[in-house]
């Protein structure tokens, strides 16, 4: 399910509550599992694995893409949604949040998503996403300023929810102590609240921001997010990753599910056994169906950033053929890519 | 001999149902005091069950018109739940200390592979357990303290779950 992706202010990266909205475009839908694999996942036997419908969370909380505000969620409206794809696990979480006179009571909406965040954060922990993201931060850093990059260094966390990796490298390392600065930046303002919040309470280095991750004021060095990328569908992918067409972008890192034929399976299993809320199960499970595979991605970021040199890592375990959970779209200027090689070898796979 | 580890086993069933049902509910990045205060939780949770199955079974033994033969049939009982309980106990240690060796996809391979999906069988291994135990069991007060206790532990989890729910209920309805 991931963070709220939807920290980028431009119109047409946010989602709207019309079908055309949850309508994948043909060139970007591809996944690992043939065509006739994904029908029978998705119409025969659950429903609720449709990689074409949204996520619950991507529809209980919207906002007003110019002044950030929060607007009324309609419940009919996105009932309607997924009764249209006739998945009665997301209509059944989605009748237990309270309403008032049609709309989704945000009060309840909020507690909904700290609850789920703070269930998410428990399986980034469980897969050490932490250290995972540190090994290749560790890397970038040292080649920018082994490139002779001496100004300060901004990691900005898109999506960042409670803002746990930020938070993580905070309390974990000390890049704040060498001139790097920690920020997340998200769309919800509760849990940009949470997360300022929690980062408070251990008088973690890092700070949160509600607003657009690639604005003037919030736009750093290299960018980072966990389960966000799957979030943008069709054309939003790349206007997505357009965003990073700037001259102070030195590297990105979107972490995200990895698809593979037992992917959903797996995610389903594990949510059953380790999530608690029917919102986190559904979601959790659906975003690894509906992840971009590798292909999808480099070509949607080759076309979208031709300037940087974009590769995936860490597809695989060790080298064997078995995929990670998560692999990640890297993006980096060409020249920090020979000491990236060096030091990351073959967990950086094929870049171009 | 056979009771102290059916005791010991509940007890660590105990600490880590107690430190599972804190998961996912303290989203702070120390913590490692609140894990300890869930897994004490956990132990303090198995040990009212065992001493309240302690009471029973005394109780039962004490009112018995065979008590020699109670004893006898209990503790083979026992003996025989340990066959199960003891080879789940050990696979659930050797993935915890697995996860010494520094290597996050190792680590994240025991949870995803193995804790997961052994804390997923945890109440048909009970079932099983239990269930092992009593079935050769002659009398009819060893079934009965058999099952009697597979409910307490059973419950053990949901009870913590249900506590701690309460408590992250309350702490959310604090923040917004």
């Amino acid at each position: 399910m991931g963070h709220n992706p939807r920290c980028v202010s431009q119109d047409s990266l946010f989602l709207r509550l019309t079908p055309s909205a949850v309508v994948v475009s043909r060139p970007l839908l591809r996944f690992v599992l043939p065509a006739r694999a994904q029908f029978l996942y998705s119409q025969l036997v659950f429903p609720s694995w449709n990689p074409a419908q949204p996520e619950i969370s991507d529809l209980v909380v919207q906002h007003d893409p110019k002044t950030l505000e929060r607007l009324p969620v309609n419940k009919p409206e996105i009932l309607a949604i997924f009764e249209r794809f006739q998945n009665k696990k997301a209509l059944r979480a989605i009748e237990c949040i309270p309403a008032k006179e049609d709309f989704l009571d945000p009060i309840a909406v909020d507690r909904l998503m700290l609850t789920v965040h703070w269930e998410m954060q428990r399986l980034a922990e469980e897969f050490y996403h932490g250290h995972r993201i540190l090994k290749l931060l560790r890397s970038t850093i040292a080649a920018m300023r082994s490139n002779g990059y001496t100004g300060p260094i901004r990691i900005v966390d898109v999506g960042c929810g409670i803002g746990y990796t930020i938070r993580w490298l905070a309390a974990r390392t000390n890049l704040h102590q060498e001139g790097v600065e920690l920020a997340g930046v998200d769309l919800n303002s509760t849990l940009i609240r949470e997360a300022t919040r929690l980062a408070s309470v251990e008088s973690l280095p890092c700070r949160f921001f509600h607003g657009d991750a690639f604005s003037a004021d919030l736009r750093g060095q290299i960018y980072i997010s966990t389960g966000v990328l799957h979030h943008f569908r069709g054309d939003d992918l790349l206007a997505f990753l357009r965003r990073h067409n700037s001259e102070t972008t030195h590297a990105f890192i979107h972490y995200d599910f990895q698809p593979w034929a037992l992917a959903p399976v797996g995610s389903w299993f594990f949510h059953v056994i380790r999530m608690r809320t029917a919102l986190a199960r559904h979601d959790g499970v659906l975003s690894t169906a509906r992840a971009y595979d590798a292909k999808t991605l480099l070509s949607a970021a080759r076309a979208a950033v031709p300037e940087l040199t974009t590769g995936i890592y860490g597809a695989k375990i060790w080298s064997t053929p078995a995929p990670r959970v998560f692999h990640a779209l890297v993006g980096f200027r060409p020249a920090l890519i020979p000491q990236l090689k060096q030091s990351l070898g073959r967990m950086l796979g094929e870049l171009q | 001999m056979t009771l102290h580890l059916l005791f010991l086993l509940a007890s660590l069933d105990g600490a880590l149902c107690g430190c599972r049902t804190s998961m996912g509910r303290c989203p702070l990045i120390h913590k490692r005091k609140y894990y300890v205060m869930g897994v004490l939780r956990g132990v303090f949770a198995a040990q009212i069950v065992s001493g309240f199955s302690l009471i029973c079974l005394l109780l039962v033994v004490a009112f018995s018109r065979s008590p020699l033969l109670l004893r006898a049939d209990l503790v083979e009982s026992a003996r025989r739940m340990l066959f199960v309980f003891l080879p789940y106990a050990a696979l659930v240690l050797v993935n915890i200390a697995l996860r010494i060796i520094p290597s996050t996809d190792l680590r994240s391979a025991t949870s995803v592979f193995f804790l997961g999906p052994l804390t997923g069988i945890r109440p048909f291994v009970m079932i099983a357990g239990v269930v092992a135990g009593i079935w050769r069991a002659q009398l009819h007060e060893t079934i009965f303290l058999g099952l009697f206790v597979l409910a307490l532990m059973l419950s053990v989890e949901y009870a913590l779950n249900s506590y701690c729910s309460r408590l992250q209920q309350r702490q959310i309805q604090s923040l917004v």
